[in-house]
């Protein structure tokens, strides 16, 4: 079954008008997906999947359940209707429910390339091929993948919302490794597999692994570092993650709790959640089908506001910026389309501020220590480099590091023009790359 | 289901395959939460379907589909393979697969108390009652409650002539009180962090973990946790409890034992391994109080079960034999680069997803010491109980934890709480540093649901036994 939002949005529809809730919502989400993965510069997985369903939030009185299923035949989705409802019916009142949304204008946007949606296990192996052959023929070995999915999403409920939309989302990524320990990444994602120059991503990856050839030792201690955007995008991931919905704000988990209208970051730091902008990629409405509204988070270093859904929304007695997840969610409101403000500098402009200092193209395995100050740990992988007198000098082993992001922002060097769209099916965070005038790495692999 | 699975192999070796299996998945789930007093979920869902790997010239394909109607499991069958030709166009050596004798069986999980015969009310009234106690203590400003269950049946077949039905059926649950105060969040957790303990079993398994009578002291160390002291800067000795040291071996021991990241299956996404296959029998992975075995046939573990997702029965083996490097987790074509037969550790997160390796239940085996001793014979240390955070690198040697509670040792007694307890090591450096490990009485296995690997993103369920163990000369309090 291909993805097809108009048969999504029937059955949405269909299944809202026949539940016996009070009121209902319906999700539906077909989906087709194929992913080519390499390693040993040969392919050794390659996968495809094609699978719909619906998720059915019943309301009985001020009493939500939720039932799912992939079973889209009359039976399937009257039994998923009814066990939402006998849900529903075992959970106590929620006097803070605020009732499903109502519905509200949707800005319609092509977010899905014919291209991408046709692109097949044949074109697939070619890319990855042109991809491979980058590494092969200097004496590296790549591993990477090169994915396309094809959605279609549809919303209703019983207040006459009803939205739909189709997406696709392409993403390649290689990692090339040379025989002296040296590793370079890199990596694509657009809603249009034809923006993909397979032969210029292999070779991106393939430059960086020779470059970091014969990593070296770096004594631990706070440095200055230029990140490219992948590993900003980690940060601001994180941020998001740990303090950007008004759930976290208001249950004093974020760094913007209590602190909303403060300067808590470099004036240099601008961040927005805008599912409207031209390049990302994903929904121009939420799970509840509520317009996703521009939201300024953080604005020149000062905590702006939080994103909201319908509850948080309710509960905060702030505008609904459309920001749900699917129901039941125990996350809360999540922005999925971040933006960092571009700067005007280069990559090469901030590393030439720097006199000692360290190179990151990207973190990995980052998690939060402690939520308030953002404090994450991470490693840095796939071409670390020291800087030194505003030059890259040498190659460095994997580092770890130990760092509030929130102090790491507070002093910023410089954000470069050029940003880079990082993304994923439900949406993408466009981040430019940083330069942080000090950063703390505790300890670094052997 | 026999029939379908059948219809696929045979579309699969028209269409060329020179080797096909078909796994036919049916799952149930269903998740219950609260929060603060509110009922923040109830759900459940089913999801059904079929997927058929198939090897043609030596090249794999996958393909997946929720359409088990004849048509759609040929044109699975026939996408699978068309997958596998064009996979072809980027070859490697030629996939072959060790052997493995067919096999026609079925398997059945542990359950006594089938959770999905309890009513939701039951199911939210240990939680709401859970709830209550961990809010009647002021500090503790957010609350967090859930049950979750899951029924699985695979209906397996291959064109070598195995076929196999297994069936189990999941429970799991947890309580979390957060106090926060002055920006700080801190949580605690029962009888595990990051959604409790699972296990293979029914509702007894939920009855036994006695949520409401264990709240009350959650809730109050979490309180406690605000007045304690920060976690000692430097190096001491380290002793870590049953739960935090399950993580421990799940990252710095479990993954790097998957041979197909050895192999370098896994480099793009989350790396290697600091194994080589010339590592076998020869490093000294840990001391000699350390020995690892991975066992798929553990009653009520996650990560147990009759056959693996490639029709291999279920096996017990070393990975470390005292504190001797002595095995990997395998599947049949990875085994074939040590000339041996799987072990039995090909694993998929459900119908739409190809078997990756996958640990099964890998453990630190028990060893002579009371937890009493083992602390008397601490002059000074440190205690640590339950995950808060994990980070490991991509060769799977520098390693960072942090736990949710700790104390202090001093002269051979458990002294003064402390709140955010973290430690870093390099795998081999800390397994060497072990010089005690806890006896059976105080071993249990800790399920870890939520264990990602593989692009498309895969998530398996597994487990850990392990007992409280100490580590000399650990780097602790690091960033604090």
């Amino acid at each position: 079954m291909r993805p097809d939002p108009a048969q999504a949005r029937a059955l949405a529809e269909r299944a809202v008008e026949t539940t016996s809730a009070d009121q209902a919502e319906a999700l539906v989400m077909m989906g087709s997906t194929a992913l080519t993965r390499f390693a040993g510069n040969r392919i050794h997985q390659n996968v495809a999947e094609d699978n719909a369903g619906i998720a059915i939030r019943a309301v009985v009185g001020t009493r939500t359940g939720v039932a799912a299923t992939n079973h889209l035949d009359v039976d399937g989705v009257r039994d998923c209707s009814t066990a939402a409802v006998r849900a529903a019916m075992a959970a106590p009142q929620d006097p803070d429910f605020p009732g499903l949304p109502n519905p509200e204008p949707i800005t319609e946007l092509e977010r899905r390339s014919a291209a991408t949606a046709g692109f097949s296990a044949e074109e697939r192996a070619t890319a990855v091929r042109a991809i491979v052959d980058q590494s092969a023929s200097r004496g590296l070995v790549a591993a990477g993948t090169v994915s396309v999915s094809e959605q279609a999403f549809a919303i209703a409920n019983s207040n006459g919302i009803s939205a739909a939309m189709p997406t696709t989302f392409a993403r390649a990524t290689v990692l090339s490794t040379g025989p002296d320990g040296g590793t370079g990444w890199a990596s694509f994602s657009d809603r249009d597999v034809s923006a993909l120059a397979p032969a210029a991503l292999g070779d991106e990856a393939a430059t960086l692994a020779e470059r970091s050839a014969n990593p070296g030792e770096l004594e631990p201690g706070a440095y200055s570092v230029v990140l490219a955007p992948e590993a900003v995008a980690d940060i601001v991931n994180f941020l998001a993650y740990a303090g950007f919905s008004a759930k976290a704000v208001e249950e004093g988990r974020s760094f913007m709790s209590g602190r909303l209208g403060e300067k808590l970051v470099s004036e240099a730091i601008s961040i927005t959640d805008d599912a409207l902008a031209a390049e990302t990629i994903g929904l121009t409405f939420d799970f509840e089908g509520v317009p996703k509204r521009v939201v300024n988070l953080i604005e020149n270093g000062v905590a702006v506001s939080p994103v909201t859904d319908s509850y948080w929304s309710a509960r905060t007695g702030s505008p609904n910026t459309g920001h749900a997840l699917p129901a039941p969610n125990s996350y809360g409101p999540m922005p999925l389309n971040l933006e960092m403000a571009p700067g005007e500098e280069t990559i090469d402009g901030l590393v030439a501020q720097v006199d000692m200092g360290v190179y990151v193209t990207r973190f990995h395995y980052v998690n939060i220590d402690e939520p308030v100050p953002v404090l994450l740990t991470g490693m840095t992988r796939d071409g670390t480099f020291l800087i030194e007198n505003g030059r890259l000098t040498r190659p460095l082993k994997s580092l770890r590091f130990t760092q509030s992001a929130i102090a790491a922002l507070r002093d910023v060097g410089g954000v470069t023009r050029d940003r880079k769209l990082l993304g994923q099916d439900a949406g993408a965070t466009h981040v430019p790359g940083l330069l942080l005038r000090s950063f703390e790495f505790t300890g670094q692999t052997d | 289901m026999r029939e379908t699975v059948e219809a696929a192999l045979d579309a699969a070796r028209v269409a060329g395959a020179s080797y096909a299996d078909a796994r036919i998945v049916d799952t149930t789930d269903e998740s219950v939460s609260v929060s603060n007093g509110r009922v923040e979920g109830v759900e459940s869902s089913v999801s059904a379907g079929v997927g058929v790997r198939v090897l043609l010239e030596g090249a794999w394909g996958f393909a997946s589909t929720a359409d088990t109607s004849r048509s759609g499991v040929d044109d699975c069958a026939r996408r699978a393979t068309d997958i596998a030709r064009a996979s072809g166009l980027v070859p490697g050596n030629p996939v072959h697969l060790a052997e493995l004798t067919p096999v026609i069986d079925t398997w059945h999980g542990p359950c006594q108390k089938d959770p999905f015969d309890v009513s939701i009310e039951d199911k939210l009234g240990v939680l709401l009652a859970a709830d209550e106690y961990l809010r009647a203590e002021a500090a503790v400003k957010i609350t967090k409650s859930k049950l979750g269950f899951q029924k699985v049946r695979k209906w397996f077949g291959s064109t070598e002539g195995s076929y196999i039905e297994q069936e189990y059926v999941e429970s799991g649950g947890g309580i979390v009180a957060y106090a926060i105060k002055d920006g700080e969040v801190l949580p605690r957790s029962y009888p595990n962090s990051h959604g409790g303990q699972w296990v293979q079993g029914g509702w007894e398994s939920i009855e036994s973990l006695d949520l409401v009578g264990n709240a009350p002291r959650i809730a109050e160390e979490a309180a406690a946790l605000l007045a304690a002291q920060s976690c000692p800067i430097g190096e001491v000795d380290l002793i870590i409890d049953a739960t935090q040291l399950a993580l421990q071996v799940h990252e710095s021991i479990g993954h790097p034992t998957e041979l197909d990241r050895v192999l370098g299956d896994e480099t793009a996404f989350a790396g290697t391994s600091f194994l080589t296959l010339e590592d076998l029998g020869v490093l000294r992975y840990g001391s000699d109080h350390v020995s690892v075995t991975a066992d798929a046939t553990v009653p009520g573990s996650l990560g147990s079960f009759g056959y693996d997702d490639e029709g291999v029965p279920a096996q017990r083996d070393y990975l470390i034999r005292n504190g001797l490097f002595s095995g990997f987790l395998t599947s049949r074509e990875s085994a074939l680069a040590m000339n041996r037969t799987s072990n039995g550790c090909m694993r998929a997160d459900g119908w739409n997803r190809m078997p990756l390796i996958r640990m099964t239940t890998v453990s630190l085996e028990p060893g002579e010491w009371s937890f009493d001793d083992l602390v008397a014979d601490t002059d000074e240390g440190l205690y640590v109980e339950t995950n808060n955070s994990w980070s490991i690198d991509d060769r799977r040697l520098n390693f960072q934890f942090a736990c949710e509670i700790g104390w202090e040792i001093k002269g051979g007694k458990i002294g003064r709480m402390v709140k955010n307890p973290n430690y870093t090591g390099i795998t081999p450096r800390f397994w060497n540093a072990c010089d005690a490990v806890c006896s059976r009485d105080h071993w249990s296995v800790s399920g870890v649901p939520n264990c990602g690997k593989g692009e498309p993103m895969q998530v398996a369920h597994v487990a850990h036994g392990a007992s409280p163990a100490r580590f000399r000369g650990i780097r602790t309090g690091v960033g604090r």
